[in-house]
């Protein structure tokens, strides 16, 4: 769906944001443009400062130093901290953070109470939220009374009916199980774009972040290694890091002997393997060579595949998933729409595209062979 | 857009460079709800502690002395009599604490999570134990085992029991007695925010009820160990009994030692003070020994996804068995010492000589027509509804400041002051009292405060303050800061929030905390003694004069009007909180 911005949807501009919590650097540094009306989620492994982040944007944290602006609004910088229920924001929390005493009507129309509406346009509107999220029967009924799912919806009624300048999501599909969370990512994805609203996401999970995001940041460690729309993130991942958290299905070390600008053949035992780098990499180098799920296949080619022994398979519906097992490791998340029986051995065709090369300070003779492979051989 | 209006829009970085550090500085001390709470604290609790603490090192700078630094102060405190005295306390403390935790662990359990039919008569029971000061409940019992008591008069042979009333043994009970209603709405309080969860987990994976028991244990251990503290400090410091039983029975505890000190001729302050140090001290170790058991786990267990407890429904066996022990329960705690008091209120003559004794209410009749006698429940009720009030307001918010989930100097610094304000006898406490506020600086500022009702109500606040804060402290230990976090990103200020989400969470444990805090002020009895402004007896002091002069049939009736009317002020305040208050705010804490 091609979303419109809510005129009054804020530009984010987070500059220098640092902040420490004793010797623990959450942010370092930090900066960050989210333009208007655009869905950015950031992505980052447990401490890597993404939740320190979204509480400082909503106003819970106070950043050390950096500033933070909504449009040409500032509300924080140096020692100047406006209060959350200043900034006309709404937030997601993972805990869904309703209030037990307060019915599931109650929690949405509280956060219509700063629009100091009319009684009977609160409650319409509320209604309105309430029906959004499916849960129209649902408003007398307090929180305990409602499933894990619908807490959440009614935790995304009530960012949503204010229908406010900025959403905040702080990971909220991460305590739901894999179907709630798919149906409540759309939903999160079409109410978000239907109110026009700037919103922020954070989470740990890359295909939630793929699905969701029209520009993924990926953190570590309180910084920003990329930031990026999703295909370029996938694409060209601006170093291993981000490679890595944002889905392989194997990695090799190897030794570069052919390197033609982004394209490069990586020798790996008595294999050569075509792939592509982000970087500059130069014959002789060490390299880590890292595979998408996308990459592979069980083919006949020829050319850049591996020989390998099926481990395991897993029917997907549309196909099957295979794990195999090659000279230099394991690979996962081979798709094939017919299944091979564990222990065959076949062919993995590797895609150059989405195979990726980045330097390593690991030598590929410093890792052992797979004795049982070895033996096959 | 509307909300514009309402915040602060500022320019870009120029603007922002120009605030000056006045600006700041002005920013940072303007008048908040933490600028009061602060202020407050400062000078009804760390004030008058630190001025008055400080002569036991350095008696010249309260012209206590010669020596500016000194810590001769500190040895008749652990030799001869002073040292068997603390001995004592220290071990009457422990037994104590440990008797009423584990009475009151399992009296929260029955109560709450059984169909033990005797289970409705506790709740008025503890607030009846809360009521009592430990020296109304050690005058009942004297008043039935004491030679020509109620019990002798009847023709009964006591002298056995008040041989053991009137030594260790009947200290300890009624230190215990008096522990269990303060140790049982710490552990009740987290047990209503424990979901049935934390037990279905144990039992689904193949764990007994009795497992499922030592989680639930686990999980309660922060109210458990802080129950033990409470219990432990509010043992040691306790004054009541120091005054009746152990003063009678010539078993020495620290408190009564201290009373003998700030009463001998002339006063010894710095001795005083150095004891008063000292009960801090095993406080304050109790407390580390709690901190080093948690090992600073803190059990988050309420939230907006907790599901309510199942009731366990016991057998027949089962509910005789919890009921007689229920029963008995309230016999030792309650059932004894009101006998005594009404039956000595209503006996014409007791404590003379008389042979013949008659039984009537002639005593209660002297006290509606008398205005000695009735303008003392008149003056206490005015002074705890004030008391209760603010001291319930603060309480709250340290109880928060403690809570943070980051260990803050602001932190440590409350925790501190509580802590050391536990310890200190109420009695040492009116001291500190008499010393600041008589200084000549505090004259020179104008507070001219000394012998007020102004006075009185803020010592009343400072004594209840530690003890409500702490009963504070396991709820709102268990309230997840994101509901907070959600109401501030939702558009309310910080009061607000407070008030829309805090209050209503624990509404219950603060109406309790303020009936406590109400009737604890109404009958207290060292802070009065010693700060009541001239003319204004309060019922504590009316009642001890009504004793002194042998009347006891008087000075009863007053103590079982007292208790009679706290009682009704508590009955109204359910009646009211049931009744008016939203049903959401009634949800929590009760059981599917």
């Amino acid at each position: 769906m091609k979303k419109k911005a809510n005129e009054n949807a804020y530009r984010v501009e987070i500059k220098g944001a640092s902040k420490h919590y004793g010797a623990l650097k959450a942010l370092n540094n930090f900066d960050l443009t989210i333009e208007p009306g655009t869905f950015t989620v950031l992505l980052g492994p447990s401490g890597s400062g993404k939740s320190t982040l979204i509480r400082s944007i909503a106003g819970i944290e106070r950043l050390d130093s950096g500033s933070i602006a909504f449009g040409d609004r500032v509300v924080a910088d140096n020692g100047f901290h406006m209060a959350p229920e200043k900034r006309d924001l709404a937030m997601v929390f993972q805990d869904y953070a309703l209030w037990p005493h307060m019915t599931a009507f109650e929690n949405v129309a509280y956060a219509l109470k700063r629009r100091n509406l009319d009684a009977t346009e609160s409650s319409r509107r509320v209604n309105e939220a309430l029906e959004r999220v499916g849960l129209a029967v649902k408003g007398p009924n307090y929180p305990f009374q409602l499933s894990g799912g619908e807490q959440q919806r009614v935790a995304l009624a009530r960012a949503i009916v204010g229908r406010p300048s900025l959403l905040l999501f702080d990971e909220p599909l991460s305590n739901l199980d894999a179907d709630l969370r798919e149906r409540l990512r759309v939903e999160i994805a079409t109410l978000t774009r239907e109110i026009g609203a700037t919103a922020c996401y954070i989470t740990h999970d890359q295909s939630e972040a793929f699905a969701l995001a029209d520009q993924i940041g990926v953190l570590r460690a309180g910084e920003l290694q990329q930031i990026a729309a999703p295909e370029e993130i996938y694409r060209q991942p601006a170093n291993r890091f981000v490679a890595a958290f944002t889905g392989i299905s194997g990695s090799f070390l190897g030794t570069v002997i052919e390197s033609h600008k982004h394209e490069v053949i990586v020798q790996l035992g008595a294999q050569r393997l075509e792939c592509r780098t982000p970087g500059k990499l130069k014959v002789g180098d060490s390299v880590e060579v890292l595979v998408r799920p996308s990459a592979t296949s069980l083919s006949h080619h020829h050319s850049n595949s591996l020989p390998a022994i099926v481990l395991d398979v897993a029917y997907r519906g549309r196909g099957y998933e295979h794990v195999v097992e090659c000279e230099f490791g394991v690979i996962s998340s081979v798709f094939a729409n017919e299944s091979v029986a564990r222990g065959s051995r076949v062919e993995i065709y590797i895609d150059p595209h989405n195979c990726l090369a980045f330097p390593s300070e690991k030598r590929a003779a410093d890792v052992v062979a797979i004795p049982e492979l070895s033996h096959s051989k | 857009m509307a909300l514009d209006s309402e915040t602060h829009v500022r320019s870009r970085v120029p603007f922002l460079d120009e605030r000056s550090a006045v600006e700041k500085l002005r920013s940072r001390i303007r008048l908040t709800p933490m600028t009061v709470f602060w202020t407050l604290i400062t000078f009804i609790l760390v004030i008058p502690i630190l001025l008055f603490l400080s002569v036991a090192f350095s008696p010249r700078l309260m012209s206590q002395g010669h020596q500016w630094f000194t810590l001769a102060s500190f040895k008749p405190v652990f030799s001869g009599a002073y040292g068997l005295a603390l001995l004592h306390s220290l071990i009457l403390g422990v037994v104590a604490a440990v008797g009423a935790m584990t009475i009151a662990l399992s009296m929260a359990w029955l109560v709450l999570r059984t169909n033990t039919p005797a289970r409705i008569l506790w709740n008025t029971t503890i607030f009846a134990l809360f009521l009592a000061p430990s020296y109304l409940i050690a005058l009942g019992w004297q008043r039935l085992f004491e030679q020509r008591g109620v019990l002798e008069i009847m023709g009964f042979y006591v002298e056995p029991i008040r041989n053991l009333l009137y030594g260790p043994v009947g200290i300890c009970l009624v230190l215990m007695v008096k522990g269990i209603p303060f140790a049982y709405l710490v552990i009740a309080n987290a047990m209503r925010g424990l979901g049935e969860e934390f037990e279905q987990a144990v039992r689904v994976h193949g764990g007994s009820r009795f497992e499922a028991f030592k989680v639930m244990a686990s999980l309660l251990m922060p109210s458990l160990f802080s129950a033990m503290a409470i219990v432990f400090a509010e043992a040691i410091s306790d004054f009541g009994v120091a005054s009746t039983l152990s003063s009678v029975g010539h078993f020495s505890v620290a408190t009564y030692q201290l009373y003998q000190g700030i009463n001998s001729i002339p006063v010894n302050f710095p001795v005083s003070a150095a004891t008063s140090l000292t009960l801090l001290s095993l406080v304050i170790l109790a407390i580390l020994a709690q901190n080093r058991a948690l090992r600073g786990r803190s059990f988050r267990t309420l939230s907006g996804r907790t599901r309510p407890a199942t009731q366990t429904k016991l057998s027949l066996f089962g509910k005789f068995t919890t009921s007689t022990y229920i029963v008995l329960l309230l016999v030792i705690t309650l059932g004894i010492p009101v006998f005594g008091a009404i039956s000595a209120s209503m006996l014409q003559g007791l404590g003379s000589l008389l042979s013949h004794y008659t039984i009537n209410f002639s005593n209660y009749s002297r006290v509606f027509h008398s205005r000695f006698l009735r303008n003392p429940l008149i003056y206490s009720t005015e002074m705890s509804l004030i008391t209760a009030t603010l001291a319930v307001g603060l309480a709250a918010i340290a109880s928060k400041v403690l809570t943070s989930a980051r260990n803050s100097r602001a932190k440590r610094f409350v925790d501190f002051f509580l802590l050391a304000a536990v310890a200190l006898p109420g009695i040492v406490f009116a001291i500190g009292y008499i010393f600041t506020y008589n200084l000549k600086f505090i004259n020179d500022l104008g507070l001219h405060i000394y012998g007020t009702s102004f006075l009185l109500a803020l010592a009343y606040t400072a004594n209840a303050l530690p003890s409500t804060s702490r009963s504070l402290v396991g709820n709102m230990g268990q309230i997840q800061e994101s509901m907070m976090d959600a109401a501030r990103v939702h558009g309310s200020g910080a009061a607000k929030a407070w008030v829309d989400v805090t209050m209503p969470l624990i509404a219950r444990p603060l109406l309790i905390a303020w009936l406590l805090t109400f009737s604890g002020t109404l009958l207290e009895l060292p802070v009065s003694e010693l700060l009541y402004p001239p003319g204004s007896p309060p019922v504590a002091v009316g009642i001890e004069l009504s004793l002194a002069g042998f009347d006891y049939g008087g000075g009863t009736a007053i103590e079982v009007l007292s208790i009679l009317w706290a009682l009704v002020v508590v009955a109204v305040a359910f009646f009211l909180f049931n009744r008016f208050a939203p049903p959401g705010w009634k949800r929590l804490g009760n059981l599917r």
